[in-house]
C-alpha cells in the first residue's frame, strides 16, 4: 500500500512535469524555414501635381515590440532628408547608421517594383517563427506622406496580403513562400 | 500628543504655504523656436533659433536677447552659438549640429527682481525694477504691500543628430528645471509624454504646467493642457496632434531670511515637436 502511494506520488510528479513541458514547448525560438522567403511588389503611383518630387520610400520588418527586424528597402536621394521619414528615422535609421549606409539607394519614379525578403535580420540570422509587422513609409517632398502596417505570421504557411492603394502608394502585394 | 501636534503644524504650514503660492503670469512669455528638432545629415548641419516673447504661440512679438544662448553638448560641455542678430521683432541665431546625440538649447537670463507695492490714496497698484536693497532709495513714502519678487526663467529646446543620448538632460540643481523622461525626440502625437520638475535641485510637488500647441493666432481657444506635478515632480500628458508646443512650468513661493527677494518666480519655457506617429 505504502509502496503503491509512493507510486502515485512519483507518477504525480511526473505528469506536472510532463505538462509544464507541454506548455514551455511552443514558445521555443524556432528558425523560419530556411526556404521561406518574402515577396514585394509595390507600385509608386503617378501623381499630376505641380511640383512633383520623387518619394522616399522605406520598407522594414519589425517585432512584436516595434524593434526593427530588417530595412529592406530605403530609397532617398541625401542623407539630410533620411529624417522625413519620420517613422522609420526614429524607430530604425537615427540609432543604426551601418544599416543606413548599407540598405540605401536612390529614389524611383512612379512604377511598378519587386523585391524579396530572405527571413535574415540585420545581423543575417535567420529570424525567429512568430509574429512581426510589416511597415511600409512613403513621402514625397512637396506632397504628402502615407504609412502603412500589415501584420504578418512568419511560421511554415505561405500566405498573401493586399493592401489598397493610398495617395501616395498604388497597391502593395507580400507573399510569403515556404517551399 | 506631541504626533499629533506636530502633524497640525505642518499641515498649517502647509496651508499657509499654499496660500502664499500664486501664479505670476508672464506678461510676455520668451520663447526659442528651433528651425528643425531631428538631424540626419552625416556631418552635420546648421539650425537657426528664433527667440522672442509674446502672446501667441509661436508669433514674434518682442526682441527678446539671444546674447546668453548656450548649446549643450552631447558631451556635456557648453558652446556658444556661431552668429546672433537683434532684430525689432525676435532675434536669431545659428549654430552648426555635428556631434552625434542630443543637444540642450538653453537662453537663460541673469536673474531679475521687481518690487510691486501700493501707494497713493486710491492704493494704485505700482511695480519697480528693483531688489531689496534697492528698492529703499526707489520706493515712494508709506508705501504698502511692498513684496519684492525674483525671476528666472529657463527657455530651452532640445536637438538630436543621429541616435539620441541623455548626458545634456543634467540638472544645474538650481530654480525650476525640467528633466524629460520621455525623451524629447520620442515625443509622438497621441503618445503620454513624462516629465519630471525640479526646483533647486529637488524633485518639486505642485508645478503648474501650461502646454501649448503652436498656431494659436489661427484657432478660437487656446487648447491648452493643464497639468499639475505630483508628489515626485512628475507630469503626464498626451499631445493629441502633431505639431510643436511651448511647454510653461512656473513655481514660485517665499523666501526665507534672503536679502534681494521675498518670493521667488520660476519658470522654464521648454519647446518641443510631437511627431506624426
Amino acid at each position: 500500500m505504502k509502496i503503491n502511494k509512493l507510486y502515485k506520488g512519483v507518477w504525480g510528479v511526473v505528469l506536472v512535469l510532463l505538462s509544464s513541458i507541454s506548455v514551455v514547448m511552443p514558445s521555443v525560438a524556432k528558425p523560419v524555414p530556411s526556404s521561406a522567403y518574402m515577396d514585394i511588389e509595390l507600385i509608386l503611383p503617378n501623381v499630376v501635381t505641380s511640383i512633383y518630387a520623387r518619394p522616399y520610400v522605406a520598407v522594414w520588418i519589425a517585432d512584436t515590440e516595434g524593434k526593427s527586424v530588417r530595412t529592406i528597402q530605403l530609397w532617398v536621394g541625401k542623407d539630410e532628408w533620411l529624417k522625413d521619414l519620420r517613422s522609420w528615422w526614429r524607430k530604425v535609421g537615427r540609432n543604426d547608421r551601418a544599416v543606413v549606409d548599407a540598405v540605401t539607394s536612390a529614389t524611383r519614379p512612379a512604377g511598378k517594383y519587386r523585391f524579396s525578403w530572405d527571413g535574415l535580420d540585420e545581423q543575417g540570422e535567420r529570424v525567429e517563427q512568430g509574429q512581426y509587422t510589416f511597415y511600409v513609409e512613403v513621402v514625397r517632398e512637396h506632397g504628402g506622406r502615407n504609412y502603412l502596417r500589415q501584420k504578418l505570421q512568419l511560421e511554415e504557411q505561405s500566405f498573401t496580403h493586399r493592401l489598397e492603394p493610398t495617395q501616395e502608394t498604388g497597391q502593395i502585394t507580400i507573399n510569403y513562400n515556404v517551399e | 500628543m506631541l504626533n499629533k501636534k506636530i502633524n497640525v503644524m505642518v499641515l498649517t504650514c502647509s496651508m499657509l504655504a499654499g496660500l502664499t503660492f500664486a501664479s505670476v503670469a508672464n506678461a510676455h512669455p520668451r520663447w526659442v523656436l528651433p528651425s528643425h528638432f531631428t538631424i540626419s545629415k552625416e556631418g552635420g548641419d546648421w539650425l537657426s533659433f528664433d527667440v522672442t516673447a509674446s502672446h501667441g504661440v509661436f508669433v514674434f512679438d518682442k526682441p527678446a536677447g539671444s546674447e546668453t544662448a548656450q548649446i549643450i553638448m552631447p558631451d556635456g560641455r557648453k558652446q556658444r552659438p556661431d552668429f546672433v542678430l537683434r532684430g525689432k521683432r525676435r532675434s536669431v541665431f545659428d549654430f552648426h549640429f555635428s556631434e552625434q546625440g542630443t543637444h540642450k538649447v538653453q537662453i537663460n537670463n541673469q536673474a531679475g527682481y521687481f518690487t510691486s507695492f501700493k501707494a497713493g490714496h486710491r492704493d494704485t497698484p505700482k511695480r519697480l525694477r528693483a531688489n531689496k536693497i534697492d528698492r529703499v532709495a526707489l520706493l515712494p513714502k508709506e508705501p504698502r504691500d511692498v513684496v519684492t519678487t525674483e525671476t528666472y526663467t529657463r527657455v530651452e529646446s532640445y536637438i538630436t543628430v543621429g541616435k539620441p543620448s541623455e548626458k545634456a538632460f543634467e540638472l544645474e540643481g538650481k530654480y525650476l528645471e525640467l528633466l524629460p523622461i520621455t525623451h524629447p525626440s520620442d515625443i509622438v502625437a497621441d503618445e503620454p509624454v513624462r516629465l519630471q520638475l525640479y526646483f533647486n535641485g529637488e524633485a518639486q510637488a505642485g508645478v503648474k504646467v501650461d502646454i501649448t500647441r503652436e498656431g494659436t493666432l489661427y484657432r478660437n481657444h487656446q487648447e491648452q493642457i493643464d497639468v499639475v506635478s505630483d508628489e515626485q515632480g512628475f507630469v503626464t500628458f498626451t499631445p493629441n496632434v502633431a505639431g510643436r508646443y511651448l511647454l510653461k512650468a512656473e513655481h514660485s513661493g517665499d523666501l526665507i531670511n534672503n536679502p534681494l527677494a521675498d518670493r521667488m518666480s520660476a519658470s522654464v519655457h521648454f519647446t518641443f515637436e510631437a511627431v506624426l506617429p
